[in-house]
């Protein structure tokens, strides 16, 4: 009686496992992406379980984000992506000299300008505190659709300001478009366009951003000396009664130069911001309060400040040295505010900079595995 | 066959039995769990609010505290010191984190009665490294290598009402103070006081004109908790609650006047020494309720 039951039931299982070794053959794993930890930055990434990195996913995700067809429209007129603003020579931002975007203020395909001006794409692996000037993008927000890098992609694609975009239609035509279906079976096992992974590539793509080969990396690790006005500016950035900026913009303990958290600077006495922090925390302490962006090749960031109100480096030097303003919501950290700032001379104001122009990566801004790529999939 | 079924029987029967009483038996040691809270004035500290008056009577307030403690002990009755390994040796507390005010520590304790905590607040020569922490939030404790590397003890952050009546941010930092020459006119060697407050801490500038850092001065120090009594048993809990007292950094033996210290300390060892001598009596430990 039981080897009736015994051949038939080793069929199937012959069966069953012939059928998952000609799927496994047809769809190989993708292949790990393998982030290598620059020295001193930190070792906690931040990458979804849901969205582990491949260097599948890494390179559909760069043609993504370099396809102006992102926007869901066909038409030359129409074409807009995220490196539509997001260029890579200018830190991954439009960049203050824009033949479009002038002085820097991106306008989406609908010629409505963003709510804030840009912040850059860099080394944003290492975020975990919120994406945005407000930071209303984090992990343990209470809607599911705002948690993470992902959900940023999602909502520049139908951002109003943004792409303008529909997600429907913008899957329907990568499925259209020659080699797209083939390289979402290689990243996700199925050539089935959807949007969450579209989602997931670009982001994947945007993690492998990292910046960490400056001149000050390379002073960090003792491959250089700095001159000896990057080291007064050096420690005028890293001294309370010098510059004081470490505190917000890190240094050689804390090589992001961001904490990545937010902070009311003493731009303003009145606020009138709808997405200022408060917005997302709030705490009435929080009002005009935003994130301390990375100043990696910041020389190249411009304009500056969540609004943009400063165009050059020396204009946002001269503001924390004079102009800084007292109200009840700036920073503790901004603790010499009744001076009006941080009161530098001219020559330290140079030493300043000088030592924040070390943080300029030139290998990054050209790198070609950050860069657009030489054709796209229906273009071999 | 019968026989068979007996002997497969038997023998599950027996290794059943064993693993009851295996798991009947306490395991050796116990575990503490140490809650950590902040008061003032014998309350739960509340944060962005002029609630509170030092000693040297300043309105003051409280935005966020962020401190590290290391190199815990427990003191039996005997006088026998029990050490935590090194993995459970540095523990960050931020006022923002809920997380950090809830230590379990992993390593189980030798039963008995105890009579004494020791830790250091901050962190001692050894400990203090530069780079020891690559990750968020410790690592935006770092204090700079000009001042002397490694990291904050300590981040108080708050604001004050000055004698003009303005609300001042002030940033009672904790870390490894510096010693400057003193050929020319110095910290060292300057008289404090409310009229020339800001001359002093808004004067401190690098490069030639400044006189340059000569040393260092570690300033953590060591807490020693000898009011307490607390039991550890055999596969039981212990619960012990760590309380910052914070209107106590400003008073016993020092008044700390933010009038005359000002913002910033970090590069004012004088004002960083008086805030750690008033450290002693700032912790305190007991049994959780």
């Amino acid at each position: 009686m039981n080897r009736y039951f015994l051949f038939p039931g080793l069929i199937i299982i012959m069966l069953l496992s012939a059928c998952r070794d000609k799927k496994s053959a047809e769809v190989p794993e993708p292949t790990p992406y393998e982030i290598n930890i620059p020295f001193a930055f930190p070792s906690i990434l931040n990458i979804p379980e849901d969205n582990p990195m491949t260097e599948e996913g890494v390179q559909l995700g760069r043609y993504l984000f370099y396809d102006g067809r992102l926007s869901g429209r066909t038409h030359p007129d129409s074409l807009m992506t995220c490196a539509t603003c997001h260029i890579q020579a200018n830190n991954f931002e439009a960049g203050i000299d824009h033949p479009v975007f002038e002085g820097g203020i991106v306008h989406g395909i609908t010629g409505k300008t963003t709510h804030h001006v840009m912040l850059p794409l860099t080394n944003l692996v290492w975020n975990r505190s919120g994406y945005g000037w407000s930071g209303f993008i984090y992990p343990e927000n209470d809607q599911p659709f705002y948690r993470n890098l992902e959900d940023f992609v999602w909502l520049a694609v139908i951002a109003e300001d943004e792409l303008a975009g529909d997600t429907t239609r913008v899957k329907e035509l990568f499925q259209e478009i020659d080699g797209y279906p083939d390289l979402f079976l290689k990243a996700f096992g199925s050539s089935t366009v959807t949007f969450k992974n579209i989602q997931r590539a670009i982001a994947q793509f945007v993690r492998t951003l990292i910046s960490s080969n400056s001149r000050f990396d390379k002073y960090l690790r003792g491959e250089l000396q700095l001159t000896q006005s990057e080291l007064n500016g050096y420690v005028l950035f890293t001294t309370e009664e010098g510059a004081d900026c470490f505190h917000c913009h890190g240094g050689g303990g804390n090589p992001l130069f961001t904490t990545h958290l937010f902070y009311n600077n003493g731009k303003d006495t009145i606020f009138n911001d709808p997405l200022d922090r408060y917005s997302v925390t709030g705490n009435p302490m929080h009002r005009g309060a935003y994130k301390a962006p990375t100043l990696r090749n910041i020389a190249l960031s411009g304009p500056y400040m969540h609004d943009g109100r400063f165009a050059t480096l020396d204009e946002v030097i001269e503001f924390y040295s004079h102009h800084v303003k007292l109200s009840p919501q700036v920073d503790p950290l901004m603790h010499h505010v009744l001076r009006g700032g941080v009161q530098l001379t001219t020559q330290e104001k140079a030493d300043l900079k000088a030592f924040i122009l070390t943080l300029q990566d030139d290998e990054f801004l050209v790198n070609p595995d950050f860069g657009p790529p030489p054709l796209f999939p229906d273009q071999k | 066959m019968l026989n068979k079924r007996y002997c497969i029987l038997s023998l599950s029967l027996f290794l059943l039995a064993a693993c009851t009483l295996d798991k009947s038996e306490p395991e050796s040691g116990g575990l503490l769990v140490l809650n950590i809270e902040h008061s003032v004035q014998q309350n739960p500290l509340v944060v962005d609010d002029f609630l509170y008056t030092n000693e040297a009577g300043n309105n003051y307030m409280v935005t966020e505290i962020q401190w590290f403690f290391s190199d815990m002990e427990l003191i039996d009755a005997s006088g026998n010191t029990f050490t935590f390994p090194e993995a459970e040796q540095v523990f960050y507390v931020d006022t923002d984190i809920e997380a950090t005010k809830e230590i379990k520590f992993k390593t189980r304790i030798p039963a008995g009665n105890y009579s004494g905590i020791r830790f250091i607040f901050g962190l001692n020569e050894q400990k203090n490294k530069s780079n020891r922490f690559v990750n968020p939030p410790e690592s935006f404790m770092f204090w700079p290598e000009y001042l002397g590397g490694g990291y904050h003890y300590m981040k108080l952050n708050g604001k004050w009402i000055n004698p003009d009546g303005l609300t001042e941010p002030f940033n009672f930092h904790l870390g490894i103070g510096q010693v400057y020459e003193t050929n020319n006119q110095n910290y060292a060697s300057y008289t404090f006081g409310e009229a020339n407050c800001y001359e002093h801490c808004e004067g401190y500038r690098p490069g030639s004109i400044l006189p340059s850092v000569k040393a260092f001065i570690h300033n953590y120090f060591q807490v020693n908790i000898d009011d307490i009594s607390f039991s550890v048993a055999d596969g039981k809990q212990t619960n012990l609650t760590l309380e910052m007292k914070v209107e106590n950094w400003f008073r016993n033996p020092h008044t700390y006047n933010h009038n005359q210290w000002g913002g910033s300390i970090m590069q004012q060892q004088d004002a960083m020494q008086m805030g750690c001598e008033n450290g002693h009596d700032v912790f305190q430990v007991k049994p959780s309720e």
